[in-house]
């Protein structure tokens, strides 16, 4: 007590006042200290050329099999079989052979053969058969292979053989995304569920993943020591992980990262402007291949109902949707899906606005509203009570399909969950209606052409899944029968006039992805696919001389 | 009321009453706005214009991502900030009143057992129980003010017990006893209005809290979606745009709002608080 | 002894309470309990109702969930893919450092100013003072957050704009806290400011410091010596209950400011319907309340001699 009332008569004298204030300068003057204005890592590593990409795509945990965008990130560091071209073709990656037998039921790889784990042991087919094994077994987002792939087998050392269990086309075009598992280390994991390795993880692209470390927000690649391919001019790369898309915006124009990266995204589009200010900035301005669709619960009523969703097609005000969604970088689409970007476009009739059309199809379907409530009955008698699910970054467009849908006396209610909860639910069918982007990948896997996301027969990987009708699967496997031009260009065709007169799902539009990039590097490459981030980017790019 | 009589104490009263009315007219600006919304506002804050207009002749403060006007938004905003702060209030008022009133007067087991009840809530973490329920349920403002309304009793339910405390203590309580009125009606014609006073200013400063509060969970996108929120507001500011390309007219007047609201009220609660501390001869 | 077997209560509804919320709510109940991140066939499903209990009587299964808290088994997150108490664990030192340091300089500036604002006469810096901290009081603490990111990160740029620490040297992380802590503590502050003014306020009213004044003792003497320790009781009180305030304020704080701890945990939890998380956070945070409350009513009864002698 004593000691306390001295104390306390101490800190209370007025002369402390001053030693006080003393103390605080010290304490600010350093934190006030400007610092390097330029990203860190330059500052540290004068003479080291670090690629900073910048993303607010969040990684949940340093889990590269099962995490929804570590794994896209580790495409870098653990590359997959076949890669797309920037012309939008796909090609051997880690395989640099592919041999199908006449009736596709009989895959060969042959692998590169000077490639090698960061660790020091070289790629062979054991690691292939491994990974295809390990992604049938375990991976959740992987079920078509376990209704494909009947055995795995290694014929040498660089040859792996599929031997699959009905004819499949595609086989190759499905490896495009799969990354390379080093046998020697996940062979020992049995619940990839439960693992977590933030420190190196063994690759064998032309880097490496050095950390994950999730508290600052960076993975840090480091160059292969053991990679034999070009070698490439910049020493290290850096993905830097937002939560804000605002702050990432502004980094990016401060110069705390270089280049902008969100998988299958297109820059926010109201944050343009301020970086078009930036002259520093160049742009690469695209015509996605894939687009922004409203989904079906196709299985309930009254989405199973052909009229209803004619109906709700007029009710949707796509020039709005262009206006305030993407700011005008898009193009209202047709019924038939397909942006023209896509290979084997067909012109199918636009779609329309029209609300009173809408209305007059609900009245004429039966989707009166005879208590004069507001709100259209179904056909059960009970009010049209639909719930909407969306991922939070579709907020504001749920909106606008909410307003548009109460206009003609349709009530939604909106849930917002994150994207692998959104990805849980729509595989469990727990919506009725949906945003959805497709992905460029999403529009070529099984059959191509958008039929990955609706063919029920493929389920898994955050696809709808929710056509049953068996003219579709004709058609698909038409698609999945061939590889010939002519034969896929007609197929292709009848899969958009299906779209058009069935309407699955309803486009909202066609969007421009717009990615900048600081030109302090050149010799940027994109694909489709994965955009900026790809290896032969990385291979390519080069610090701009002076 | 049968409450003695005290000397009261002039002086600085008119310091004082400068700061209540100024707490008076704030509170009744946004009294008016939220309950005159739709007259007042230029434009309904539900109609689309074009985005991310800055202000204008047209648009006082410029329009949000989606083109609704900003002002209107604002305007319709102290609706439910008034709401949820009322609503909440009443409930957390009412519950604590009981609580503290029932334990203050029966003592004995049923202060025991009620007081309990009280440390469980008061230990019970309010905000991570409200994101926990609004990740199963559907937000909504009533769930959001039925919900703090049924945390946020428990300072009132302790400071009511108290003055209840001292209250059934007093000699005209005792003798209602002895004239033999019931229970009920010594609690309620007896003690209640002795608590008043007390009451008043702690009901004002739930209201500041529970605005608070439903800002905040506004913010983090919790909120109803089918009412414009202050808190919303800032939310779509802070997630499109709004920062990054210097919009301070969007998230700023929300901001404002709350503040001069939440600041309102505070100063009704503690202007009464001092008012009442004056007559007793305390400050 | 009855204080522990109260706390002990509290803890024992209270953990109850996280027992019976997913049971309660509407959905699917495996959902309710795994989250919704889980992928299972049906067949899997019976198995999965099996491994969680949920084909047992409720008694049995309340039972084994207590099992589980008492050896802090919370659980596994499939949307994280570790255990809960593992990505708990991880996320706690940061904010831990956030909230320390807030709650060491809210508590000392508010407590003190309060102090010495309440002591004091009217006069002008005294109202200034008060204003000021009653301004802060009003501002939601994430607006405030807001407003000093967009003002010293955005426009003027000396400080950081997001992250606990990028280089990790001690200057560095400093820069990284100073504008969090700042907003934290100036929250905090304001409370403490307000109740410990309005505390000695009440405490000048009463007998004993005439009788100090009597002895001959000065102002200041008067105050630090009798009436802080005094005043200061429902401060303790209050840094105790205020542990529930400050982690929903750190919650926001590390939100504006990109923080990647236990606040932004909970909201990631949240959007992905992470239940085991959430419940396992909501458990956490519950003990450390209690435990908090435990050790200021013991700090409170050492200060207070009439509160020991109640015992």
């Amino acid at each position: 007590m004593q000691f306390l009332n001295q104390v306390s008569q101490i800190l209370g004298k007025k002369s402390f006042k001053k030693i006080y204030i003393l103390i605080g300068l010290l304490i600010l003057i350093p934190i006030l200290k400007p610092g390097p204005r330029v990203g860190y890592g330059i500052a540290k590593n004068q003479n080291k050329r670090i690629l900073r990409i910048g993303t607010s795509d969040r990684v949940r945990s340093a889990n590269i099999f099962l995490d929804s965008y570590m794994s896209v990130f580790a495409q870098l560091s653990n590359p997959p079989l076949m890669k797309m071209t920037p012309d939008g073709r796909i090609v051997g990656q880690i395989a640099k052979d592919i041999h199908s037998s006449s009736d596709y039921m009989r895959w060969e790889f042959h692998i590169q053969g000077d490639l090698y784990w960061s660790d020091g042991g070289s790629v062979t087919a054991e690691d292939v058969k491994f990974t295809i094994e390990y992604i049938r077994d375990r991976s959740p987002v992987a079920g078509w292979m376990k209704d494909t792939i009947d055995t795995v087998s290694i014929s040498d050392e660089k040859t792996v053989i599929l031997q699959l269990k009905r004819p499949y086309t595609r086989l190759d075009v499905e490896m495009a995304t799969h990354g390379l598992l080093p046998k020697h280390i996940w062979q020992s994991i049995d619940t990839p569920m439960q693992y977590i390795n933030p420190g190196e993880n063994v690759g064998c692209g032309p880097f490496f993943i050095q950390k994950i470390d999730l508290n600052r927000g960076v993975i840090l690649f480091a160059q292969n020591p053991f990679w034999k391919g070009p070698n490439p001019k910049i020493d290290a790369i850096e993905v830097h992980i937002y939560q804000n898309i605002d702050v990432l915006s502004l980094a990016l124009d401060k110069g705390e990262v270089d280049v902008f990266y969100n998988y299958a995204s297109s820059y926010p589009y109201q944050n343009l402007k301020k970086i078009r200010a930036n002259s520093r900035f160049d742009f690469i301005e695209k015509l996605s291949t894939g687009l922004i669709f409203l989904g079906l619960n196709l299985g309930k009523a009254p989405m199973s109902d052909l009229r209803f969703r004619e109906a709700l097609s007029f009710a949707i005000n796509y020039r709005e949707i262009i206006k305030l969604d993407s700011l005008g970088y898009g193009k209202i689409p047709n019924r038939g899906l397909l942006p023209p970007s896509i290979e084997h476009y067909k012109d199918t009739t636009p779609l329309e606005y029209n609300p009173e059309k809408a209305k007059q199809i609900l009245d004429d379907s039966g989707y009166g509203d005879h208590n004069s409530d507001g709100i259209r009955e179904a056909h059960d008698g009970k009010n049209l009570t639909l719930t909407l699910l969306v991922r939070p970054v579709h907020a504001r467009l749920a909106e606008l399909i909410q307003d548009y849908l109460r206009s003609v006396g349709i009530k939604t209610t909106t849930k917002s969950v994150d994207t692998s909860t959104w990805i849980n639910l729509k595989d469990r069918y727990r919506y009725d209606l949906t945003i959805a982007r497709t992905t460029p990948w999403g529009m070529i896997v099984h059959a191509g052409w958008a039929t990955g996301y609706f063919d029920s027969r493929r389920t898994g990987e955050g696809v709808l899944h929710n056509i049953d009708d068996p003219k579709f699967f004709k058609l698909c496997d038409d698609l999945l029968s061939t590889r010939n031009k002519e034969k896929l260009r007609y197929s292709a065709f009848q899969v958009q006039d299906y779209y058009n007169s069935q309407l699955p799902a309803i486009p909202l539009y066609w969007n421009v992805f717009v990615t900048p990039f600081h030109t302090k590097f050149q010799g940027w490459l994109t694909n489709p696919l994965y955009g900026i981030f790809n290896i032969d980017n990385f291979l390519n790019i080069e610090p701009t001389p002076n | 009321m049968r409450k003695p009589a005290l000397p009261r104490q002039n002086g600085s009263a008119q310091k004082k009453s400068l700061t209540s009315l100024l707490a008076v007219v704030l509170f009744l600006v946004f009294f008016i706005l939220a309950l005159c919304a739709n007259i007042i506002a230029p434009h309904d804050p539900w109609e689309r214009f074009d985005p991310y207009l800055p202000p204008s002749a047209e648009h006082w403060l410029g329009t949000n991502d989606l083109g609704h006007d900003i002002l209107s938004e604002l305007i319709y905003g102290s609706r439910v900030s008034l709401l949820v702060g009322l609503g909440a209030a009443v409930l957390a008022t009412a519950i604590g009143l009981s609580v503290g009133l029932f334990s203050g007067y029966y003592k004995g087991v049923t202060d025991e057992i009620l007081m309990g009840i009280t440390d469980v809530f008061l230990m019970i973490p309010r905000i991570p129980l409200i994101i926990l329920l609004a990740a199963f349920l559907k937000p909504s403002f009533w769930i959001i003010a039925l919900v703090i309304g049924f945390l946020w009793w428990t300072s009132t339910a302790r400071v009511v017990r108290s003055k209840s405390l001292q209250v059934s203590e007093m000699n005209f309580v005792l003798s209602s006893k002895c004239l033999g009125f019931s229970d009920m009606h010594i609690i309620f014609t007896d003690i209640f209005p002795n608590i008043i006073q007390i009451v008043i200013p702690k009901f004002m400063l739930t209201v500041a809290a529970a605005m608070i509060t439903e800002a905040s969970l506004s913010f983090l996108g919790l909120g109803d979606p089918s009412m414009k929120s202050w808190g919303m507001m800032i939310n779509f500011a802070f997630t499109k745009g709004g920062l990054v390309n210097a919009l301070w007219w969007w998230f700023i007047p929300p901001g404002l709002c709350i503040t001069f609201f939440v600041y309102s009220v505070v100063l009704l609660g503690y202007s009464h608080e001092e008012k009442e501390q004056a007559a007793l001869g305390i400050g | 002894m009855k204080k522990i077997a109260r706390y002990l209560l509290a803890l024992y509804i209270i953990i109850s309470i996280n027992f019976f919320i997913p049971r309660l709510m509407p959905g699917d109940p495996i959902t309710n309990l795994m989250g919704e991140d889980y992928i299972a066939s049906q067949d899997s499903i019976d198995a999965l109702k099996a491994e969680l209990g949920l084909d047992k009587p409720l008694l049995v299964q309340y039972v084994t969930y207590w099992g589980d808290v008492i050896r802090l088994d919370l659980g596994h997150s499939l949307h994280f893919h570790t255990e809960v108490l593992q990505i708990i664990a991880s996320k706690l030192f940061w904010t831990t450092v956030l909230v320390g340091l807030s709650i060491l300089f809210g508590t000392l500036f508010g407590a003190i100013l309060g102090a010495l604002s309440g002591w004091g006469k009217n006069d002008p810096k005294n109202k200034i003072l008060t204003t000021f901290f009653l301004w802060i009081y009003c501002i939601p603490p994430f607006f405030l957050s807001l407003i000093v990111l967009y003002v010293f990160a955005f426009k003027i740029g000396i400080f950081p704009l997001r992250g606990f620490y990028e280089t990790g040297t001690f200057t560095d992380i400093a820069k990284h806290f100073f504008l969090p802590v700042l907003v934290l503590s100036l929250s905090l502050a304001s409370r403490n400011y307000m109740i410990m003014r309005g505390s000695v306020i009440q405490e000048k009213g009463k007998l004993y410091i005439l009788y100090a004044r009597a002895k001959g003792l000065l102002n200041r003497g008067i105050l630090f010596r009798h009436v802080f320790k005094n005043a200061s009781l429902p401060l303790i009180t209050l840094v105790a209950l205020d542990i529930g305030f400050i982690i929903s304020g750190a919650l926001f704080v590390e939100i504006v400011f990109s923080m990647n701890g236990m606040g932004t945990l909970i909201f990631d939890a949240l959007l992905a319907r992470d239940y085991p998380v959430l419940q396992g956070i909501f458990l956490i945070i519950t003990i450390m309340v209690v435990l908090a409350n435990f050790l200021a009513d013991i700090v409170y009864g050492i200060i207070d001699p009439r509160v020991r002698e109640q015992r």
